[in-house]
């Protein structure tokens, strides 16, 4: 859902969760054991995410979209990168590459709010909309500059 | 097969006697059982040690035993233990005590008619004045030596070295001395 | 590398130094445990081995049992060959990670030294743990001696890791009765005893970073009944992989083990069914009895008592006529565990012999070789009868007015 413009060869909610394949008792693993990887994962760490081989049952293939009613939607235009919604989120749903916001993983965002609530720009870059809103109509009615109040 | 009763107190030595003579036992091509009644019994608690001896391979597990030897490590023990438990007309009687045994005895009614099955060892005082602590039970392995007749007491003595041979070579020593004093002075 | 140890050829071991060696001979690399009457000198001695140079392990010290059976899984996950110790009371604690360890198909080996549970608080061996312990999916065996204790340990090892098995191992062995008697044991030598267990060879371990797991995923309905049934047949199929290595371990040693074991049952009209100590002293009083009083008395003892070996049992008793089961557990309003399950692997039988259910020993109450007399002459009458002439369930050795319960509908 949006990201796959963003980034390639993803296998980033590839399935709805528990969706996937159901084998018998014959094939299930060995001690309930599941791989992490498809293939050899050595310094797997300095691969970026979309470009690991993450195996079915890593819950990074699963999406979890239809969980969320409400959603973050992020504003590139006020971003000033400072990183703190991708400190403070709680599912890695924040997406970033060498220190650039890049967007929203809403396939395991849960909408929380947690990222509106840290970040630190005026007006905010990410703010709350209902999961059907329209995401040009929310950037189109973004607030303005708060002045700051005078005592 | 051959049944040993040893009547102690937690921390005597009594399962580490019965133990050590069933590690002597064994090299003689014997098979040997030692266990005791104990758990949580605190040092100074009066409690009891076995030992089998056989030429087959023991599997009797009961607790319950007829003794052919009984061995007294206590010398109160005598008087609070009921040491003629389940004794056969043949049992023998090994008794740490500084008493004569004329005088045990008259004290002990119960042994009054097994004299001769009777023999007396003052292993406290042995102890004392070879491993200066009263550790009763090498001293009774002497005394056992002698009056059951099983081994030389060469051969027992060699033996006992190489089951003590991880200690200091004092211990070991002082341990033989213990044990060949008791050999000569059981009566 | 570990110092070698010297070793005679007969030692006079009690079961607990005896399962400690074996340990040591295995090479473990991680023990975690907590101290508990009677299976505290099996993990002191191992300790003892560790701080000597004799291994090359590690030594876990914890907080509790809960906690040396979570550390154990943890060495277990992360690659190492892992074992434990511990009785009673430490066990009841440990089973909620048994089942952990079960689950995940680690093949930690536990020597349990069975114990009484409280309360009343007691540290003399019953079968109590043991049977709280069946159905946690460990293979379980059983040693009715020092000299056992230490083979099946080493036994253990080669059938927790085999590969078609991979599930963890208890060893039992009576508290005191086994645990603290010395016995004539012959040890393998070192070199003997590690080639026979082998080098450990891990399978997913955590510490592989080529191939990162997940242990203890959460499975819910979708997935939980499958791998539950896996596990479940991977113990029943573990039957030919531990009658394999009981013929490996008799080549190297002459001694030969049985998933089940039977004594004087060629030609018995009746058998004791036991486990532990009891067995070998019901040997005595059955030959006692065919030399004196006619009876043929035989024995039936599980040695593997999970994978229960529903098959082998069938077999050893379907010729006798009348068997008694004995449990040294308080039963909880019910049957002995023995009772219920020989009784259901006879009933597939066309003979169906008489079973009756024997409550002893509890809390380390003595066995004394003239009541196991008492129980053969009971079966025998039983056998004479063709139907059960007492009550089905009776205790043995109970002080008070004589303990009974259920009569028979059969005759």
């Amino acid at each position: 859902m949006g990201i796959g413009n963003v980034l390639s060869n993803d296998k980033r909610g590839m399935i709805e969760l528990g969706a996937e394949k159901k084998v018998g008792w014959d094939e299930v693993t060995h001690g309930m054991v599941l791989h992490s990887f498809e293939d050899d994962a050595t310094n797997i760490s300095s691969q970026k995410a979309e470009d690991r081989n993450y195996a079915q049952f890593n819950s990074y293939v699963a999406t979890v979209a239809s969980w969320r009613v409400v959603k973050p939607v992020y504003n590139r235009d006020i971003c000033i990168d400072c990183q703190n919604c991708w400190v403070y989120c709680p599912d890695t749903s924040i997406i970033s590459r060498d220190k650039q916001m890049l967007g929203i993983d809403y396939d395991h965002c849960k909408g929380c709010g947690v990222c509106v609530e840290v970040c630190p720009t005026n007006p905010k870059s990410l703010l709350m909309f209902a999961e059907l809103h329209n995401l040009e109509d929310a950037i189109a009615s973004w607030p303005e500059k708060k002045k700051k109040e005078e005592n | 097969m051959v049944e040993i009763r040893w009547h102690s107190r937690a921390g005597q030595g009594a399962v580490t006697g019965a133990k050590g003579l069933g590690d002597v036992v064994s090299t003689t091509g014997k098979q040997v059982q030692a266990f005791a009644l104990y758990g949580s019994a605190k040092r100074g608690a009066a409690m009891q040690a076995f030992n089998r001896i056989d030429d087959e391979q023991i599997i009797t597990h009961e607790k319950f035993m007829l003794p052919d030897f009984v061995l007294v490590i206590d010398p109160a023990l005598v008087f609070t233990d009921n040491i003629t438990l389940n004794d056969k007309a043949t049992t023998k009687y090994i008794i740490t005590t500084h008493l004569s045994k004329d005088e045990l005895i008259s004290q002990l009614p119960e042994l009054q008619n097994k004299k001769d099955r009777v023999f007396v060892v003052d292993c406290m005082q042995i102890s004392l004045e070879t491993i200066g602590r009263a550790i009763p039970n090498t001293p009774m392995l002497g005394a056992f030596v002698k009056v059951s007749g099983m081994f030389e007491l060469d051969y027992f003595l060699d033996r006992m070295k190489k089951v003590l041979s991880k200690f200091p070579q004092k211990i070991i020593d002082s341990n033989m001395q213990a044990i060949t004093r008791a050999y000569n002075e059981v009566k | 590398m570990a110092l070698k140890y010297e070793l005679q050829e007969v030692e006079v071991w009690d079961g607990n130094y005896a399962a400690s060696h074996a340990l040591r001979q295995a090479q473990v690399d991680v023990v975690a445990a907590y101290p508990i009457t009677p299976s505290t000198p099996v993990v002191e001695n191992y300790g003892q081995f560790v701080a000597d140079g004799y291994v090359d392990g590690e030594f876990v010290m914890v907080e509790s049992e809960h906690a040396a059976m979570s550390g154990c899984v943890g060495a277990a996950a992360s690659g190492g060959r892992v074992a434990t110790a511990t009785s009673s009371q430490g066990f009841a604690l440990m089973v909620e990670v048994l089942y952990q360890a079960s689950g995940m198909r680690l093949p930690i080996v536990l020597n349990l030294v069975n114990r009484a549970l409280a309360s009343p608080l007691n540290v003399r061996g019953d079968h109590s743990d043991m049977y709280l312990g069946r159905d946690a999916g460990w293979i379980m065996l059983d040693s009715f001696n020092a000299q056992e204790t230490y083979d099946l340990n080493l036994c253990a090892f080669r059938i927790g890791e085999h590969r078609d098995v991979r599930l963890p191992v208890m060893v039992n062995q009576d508290g005191f009765i086994t645990s603290h008697t010395a016995q004539n044991v012959r040890p393998l030598s070192d070199e003997d005893a590690y080639k026979f267990v082998g080098v450990y060879e891990p399978i997913d371990e955590l510490l592989d970073f080529a191939k990162p797991v997940t242990y203890g995923a959460q499975t819910e309905e979708d997935w939980h009944f499958e791998h539950k049934a896996r596990q479940h047949k991977a113990l029943i199929d573990s039957r030919p992989v531990i009658e394999n290595i009981f013929v490996e371990f008799e080549k190297l040693t002459g001694r030969k083990y049985n998933r089940v074991e039977s004594y004087m049952m060629e030609d018995a009209e009746v058998a004791i069914v036991a486990l532990g100590s009891t067995v070998e002293s019901a040997r005595v009083v059955a030959k006692y009895l065919r030399d004196n009083e006619g009876i043929k008395a035989g024995i039936v003892a599980p040695r593997v008592i999970r994978p229960f070996p529903f098959d082998a049992i069938r077999t050893a008793l379907e010729n006798c006529k009348a068997i008694g089961a004995m449990d040294r557990s308080a039963p909880g309003g019910a049957l002995g565990m023995l009772f219920n399950e020989v009784s259901a692997a006879v009933y597939t039988t066309s003979s169906r012999p008489i079973v009756t259910n024997y409550i002893y020993g509890l809390g380390g109450r003595d066995l004394t070789l003239e009541q196991i007399k008492d129980i053969y002459r009971e079966l025998k009458k039983n056998a004479d009868a063709g139907e059960i002439t007492t009550k089905i369930q009776q205790f043995v050795g109970l002080r008070g007015p004589k303990l009974e319960f259920f009569e028979t509908r059969r005759g």
